[in-house]
């Protein structure tokens, strides 16, 4: 069964989803940049895909993982999570790949990481059919222009949406007071990217140019400045950091920072060993995790194909230019 | 309430002893608080834990103990950074963090009825200890066995009592000193060099290294010049960790993860692996 709502009663269903948990809607950020915030903090932004990813829900930049309480003879371990009930709405398709893919690794490979199997489990994702490729996005090359794993889907037409419950969990939030029931056919959403990347053999033909001129070249150009680790959708790489809780010294706590491939200190062992001095070397790990290591070790492409990271950079790096390069000489007239 | 499992957490030891092996290097025995722990607790050589030093951090430390002695664990630690710093100042009976053991560990399996050659440098010797225990507790199913170590200075030299009984063992110790001072009276010059000088038995043998970066470079050199094949040779990494679960990536080597498919990798892995990347 599909369904309708019309714009007008947008922000009244919204309202009505906010009385029952927190609603996170894509929003015009403060500092200029878009992102998703609560609803109501600003205004709601749905021109596009946000220049951060919903990531942040699911790993925040920076959290408390655990709290070592000292008791007696042994210390009381405390986790903190947060585990209210979410509803995401406006998620774009190559975010919810980004989800997929990240759940591959905390939920499916090496059992559960509860911080972020329970966020997940406590939060509805309503999608939001992209009608135009945004800038730099090559999702269509990716495969991840259609939504996966959410709950109900939105696509924009005219006066209305056209909306599809994905899961029960979705079905139920379609108060028959906003949604009317349609048997119309469900609108075609081509989106046509600019962006372009050559997928066949990607992964293996990126590793075999491992020493290839253009990471040096390309890394010559980066300012290790992490903007495309921040914005990426999928960068999930964290350092741990522990300290005393103020006023103590026995009881501890234990945070959880994501990190950035693109900083020396990444790769740096005890001693002051570093694995990955240049910056090309660090360009190369980034892009190769996206585009090779991940797919090979967990079937899936990391990369979703959003652009944010392209969009990102002051220097104008740009991965599937790279990629893209290193294809053309590996594909040859082979294509 | 049901009990919070999430890989991160970390399970609560206590040091039951610690012993100076040099100046910079000490060795902690610990134990699971719960019994039921260290009762389930069983390891292959070159594993590695998660140790948690609270309030400091947690790092990634090799298992030196014997596999066959599991009703404790031992890290051999060297002072280097602000965790290993730390714990160098707990005292016995404090308390630490443990989770795993994770990695592969050397296939030890598949070494039963060879000649071992173990080659290591300096504190690389302690997760190496841990499979020269193994070999010397089931002497019998091994062939010759040779210990290669190098080490900068005679001072840096560890487990001198372990050197000396594998010694009386049957097994080949070979030491040798880059920077040697006039109290040392044995081998000049690193442990690559030793290779080339050293007789090994090159058929049905297994090389076991573990050490700094060039060290097992120019080793895996040596050796393959000596005319050892690629699947003959293993080497343990060492990268920075968070997780040791796949979680942090902090540890990629080319295509890898140390943790989860190292840290142990034969050498014609390590063909396919850039050591360093730059």
């Amino acid at each position: 069964m599909n369904y309708s709502i019309k714009k007008s009663d947008l922000p009244a269903f919204m309202q009505s989803l906010a009385k029952k948990s927190e609603v996170w809607v894509p929003s015009e950020g403060s500092s200029g940049a878009t992102l998703f915030a609560p609803l109501g903090d600003s205004g709601l932004y749905l021109a596009g895909r946000t220049d951060f990813s919903p990531k942040f829900l699911f790993r925040p930049p920076k959290e408390k993982m655990f709290v070592f309480r000292k008791n007696g003879s042994s210390y009381e371990i405390h986790h903190k999570f947060d585990p209210t009930k979410r509803v995401v709405f406006g998620i774009r398709p190559c975010d919810t790949h980004a989800l997929h893919v990240l759940d591959e690794l905390f939920i499916r490979y090496y059992g559960d990481d509860q911080f972020y199997t329970k966020r997940r489990r406590n939060t509805v994702l309503i999608a939001l059919q992209c009608k135009e490729a945004c800038e730099n996005g090559f999702c269509t090359s990716m495969g991840t222009s259609k939504p996966i794993d959410h709950d109900i889907l939105f696509t924009e037409r005219g006066s209305d949406f056209f909306v599809t419950a994905a899961s029960e969990k979705g079905k139920k939030l379609l108060n028959r007071k906003f949604f009317k029931p349609v048997k119309d056919a469900a609108p075609t959403a081509e989106i046509g990217c600019k962006k372009q990347l050559e997928t066949k053999s990607l992964g293996p033909n990126l590793y075999a140019n491992f020493n290839h001129a253009i990471w040096k070249q390309e890394g010559e150009r980066c300012l290790s400045c992490t903007s495309c680790t921040q914005v990426c959708p999928t960068c999930y790489c964290y350092y741990t950091d522990d300290g005393f809780v103020f006023g103590s010294d026995k009881d501890s706590e234990r945070y959880r920072f994501i990190d950035s491939c693109q900083l020396q200190r990444f790769t740096k062992v005890a001693g002051g060993h570093v694995f990955r001095k240049s910056r090309g070397a660090r360009l190369r790990q980034f892009v190769l995790h996206k585009l090779h290591y991940y797919q090979d070790q967990h079937g899936l492409q990391l990369c979703v194909g959003c652009g944010r990271c392209i969009t990102a950079c002051p220097a104008k790096i740009d991965i599937t230019k790279i990629a893209n390069e290193i294809q053309r000489e590996a594909l040859g007239g082979k294509k | 309430m049901t009990k919070f499992v999430t890989p991160e957490m970390p399970e609560i030891a206590e040091i039951i002893d610690i012993t100076v092996e040099r100046p910079d290097t000490k060795t902690f025995t610990v134990r699971y608080l719960d019994p039921k722990l260290q009762k389930k607790f069983s390891f292959m050589p070159g594993k590695f834990m998660m140790v948690s030093v609270f309030g400091h951090g947690e790092i990634p430390i090799s298992i030196t103990s014997s596999p066959y002695k599991t009703e404790t664990i031992r890290f051999t630690v060297v002072n280097v950074g602000n965790v290993t710093n730390a714990m160098h100042n707990l005292k016995k009976g404090e308390l630490i963090g443990l989770r795993g053991p994770f990695g592969n560990g050397f296939p030890m399996q598949r070494f039963r009825k060879k000649n071992i050659v173990f080659v290591t440098g300096g504190c690389g010797l302690a997760p190496l200890r841990s499979a020269i225990y193994a070999v010397q507790a089931k002497r019998d199913e091994f062939g010759q066995v040779l210990v290669l170590f190098g080490c900068k200075t005679p001072q840096q030299l560890l487990f001198r009592e372990d050197l000396d009984n594998w010694g009386r063992g049957g097994f080949s110790v070979l030491l040798t000193i880059d920077n040697p001072d006039e109290t040392w009276r044995g081998s000049a010059g690193p442990v690559t060099a030793m290779i080339s000088k050293t007789d090994m038995p090159l058929e049905n043998t297994a090389v076991l290294l573990c050490g700094p970066p060039n060290m097992i470079k120019f080793s895996i050199i040596e050796l393959r010049k000596k005319g050892f094949k690629a699947e003959q040779i293993f080497a343990s990494l060492e990268r920075m960790m968070q997780c040791g679960v796949g979680y942090c990536s902090h540890c990629n080597a080319g295509d890898k993860y140390t943790c989860i498919h190292g840290p142990v990798f034969s050498a014609s892995e390590l063909d396919r692996l850039p050591l360093e990347e730059d």
